[in-house]
């Protein structure tokens, strides 16, 4: 009996092993990146308000590093992307990026030890999609993970929940689109920024909008 | 003393009157709803759907969409269609847009300036662990609605589990305070237990309809309108009396639950240029998801 355990332990050892040595390269490019944003937010040096700019700028760049945010804005924009000029991409492209970290950034900062599982690796030519999830206290979140393959892996979709947040996005942008100018849009994301950085409430903001 | 009589007999006329006037809504709705049930499956069988709202196409852009939200593959279906169904939920119609958007604002003001103080302070003076307890408790009471759901459903092994997480957490959890039975895992994976009926007539092939805000409530749909007001018999607080006590129970409910999710709903406002449109899109995507679970 004792034999049959042994061996048994030693197989389920040596299969969880082989498990995660066999993750693709997308994954293992994406728990990189995870593991980078932990070890910033967990760092004790990096705490406390007085730290906000040097841990932001450096969560900033790990994201830039790791988020394609030209295929992520082309994405969102959808069909009118073509309407903007090659240097009003990149102006887009550079707006854009920064409302999502100023604003998502903020956010990982109430990270609080949650532990990170990644479930599933799908590869299909140079898309991947990796399925993880979130430990919480009282719940697991689905966190999804949709990548592409130009040079490097990069992050280019995030979908919390069954929502996509390129797909969000590309609903608001359709709506705005439909009304207003491509470059109307852009200043749009323009102001957005500029609230926030000026600290204004969020309902004043929300307010603007209606 | 017989003053006080009329007084007390005020909110019981008050609440039948309502109670009349949400009955014939939900039968109102119910017509609409069995209209909205029944189009979108002659849709399915006629090779091109009659009207389609434009836009639609935008909703899968580029390259093809290889893998749906869940990372399911996107079997390709005739004629390029890139819609998911998940993209089709998303598109319910709105035709109350105004009206909706001024629910939208009220709720959103409500928000910022009511609850989430109120959850704060809350939050502040009580720590997490009775906070989850609390949450703990309600989610236990709310035992029937998803028992009632996943009969319906014919999940029978979830409702098992879900009468036996129940049973557990009564009998060995203070009443449902503790969680007792939440590090069990059933036998075999059961769908999510993660439902109410809403969801059900959904399963059942029910679609949105269309998309409603409600003041206090929130986002809902046509068909989540009509789920809510059977969950709504079948919440133990509803029965609570006299009435003030189940708002109340209902109230505090909320601000527990949005004490241990203070900035979600910040996020997405802060984050979209467009607040309503995004809450629209996330509701409905989310709702779709919950019901695949």
């Amino acid at each position: 009996m004792k034999k049959i355990s042994l061996i048994l332990s030693v197989l389920v050892l040596s299969l969880g092993i082989a498990a995660s040595a066999f993750a693709g390269e997308p994954q293992t490019r994406l728990k990189n990146g995870v593991d980078k944003v932990i070890a910033i937010l967990s760092d004790r040096a990096l705490k406390g308000p007085a730290k906000k700019n040097e841990r932001q700028a450096k969560l900033r760049a790990v994201a830039d590093s790791f988020f394609d945010w030209r295929e992520l804005s082309r994405r969102t924009v959808a069909e009118s992307w073509s309407k903007y000029t090659p240097k009003q991409q990149e102006e887009f492209i550079a707006a854009f990026s920064e409302l999502l970290e100023k604003t998502y950034i903020r956010k990982i900062e109430k990270y609080n030890n949650e532990k990170v599982n990644y479930l599933r690796e799908q590869v299909d030519g140079n898309h991947a999609f990796i399925s993880t999830e979130v430990v919480m206290k009282d719940k697991k979140i689905p966190l999804n993970y949709v990548m592409i393959k130009h040079e490097q892996w990069m992050v280019y979709d995030v979908v919390v929940e069954g929502v996509s947040l390129v797909k969000n996005y590309r609903s608001q942008f359709h709506k705005i689109l439909s009304k207003e100018t491509p470059e109307g849009l852009l200043k749009r994301i323009r102001d957005k920024i500029k609230a926030l950085d000026e600290g204004k409430n969020v309902d004043d903001v929300v307010g603007k909008e209606g | 003393m017989n003053r006080q009589a009329p007084a007390a007999e005020f909110p019981r006329t008050v609440l039948r009157g309502l109670s009349g006037l949400v009955a014939a809504a939900v039968l109102v709705l119910l017509c609409s709803g069995a209209a909205g049930a029944a189009a979108p499956e002659s849709a399915k069988v006629s090779p091109e759907p009659a009207a389609k709202p434009a836009g639609q196409a935008l909703l899968a852009y580029g390259d093809e969409d290889i893998w749906d939200e869940n990372g399911q593959v996107i079997k390709k279906t005739a004629q390029g269609e890139k819609m998911t169904l998940a993209d089709a939920a998303a598109n319910t119609p709105d035709p109350l847009e105004g009206w909706n958007r001024m629910w939208f604002t009220f709720n959103d003001k409500l928000y910022f300036w009511a609850l989430k103080p109120v959850s704060q302070g809350y939050a502040y003076v009580i720590p997490e662990r009775p906070r989850l307890w609390v949450r703990n408790f309600f989610h236990n009471l709310m035992f029937p609605v998803r028992f009632t759901s996943l009969m319906l459903q014919a999940k029978f092994d979830a409702a098992a589990v879900e009468t036996s997480r129940f049973i557990g957490n009564t009998a060995f959890g203070l009443g449902g305070f503790g969680d007792v039975t939440g590090d069990s895992k059933p036998f075999r994976p059961i769908p999510s237990t993660e439902q109410d009926l809403g969801l059900t007539f959904g399963y059942w092939g029910m679609d949105n309809g269309f998309y409603l805000v409600w003041p206090f409530i929130g986002p809902s749909s046509g068909r989540d309108t009509l789920g809510y007001a059977g969950d709504y018999f079948l919440t133990p607080q509803s029965y609570l009396n006299p009435w003030y006590w189940s708002i109340a129970s209902k109230s505090y409910d909320k601000v527990n639950e949005v004490s241990l999710r203070l900035g979600d709903y910040d996020t997405l406002v802060e984050a979209s240029l467009d607040p309503y449109e995004a809450v629209r899109d996330a509701y409905l995507r989310l709702r779709f998801k919950r019901m695949n679970d």
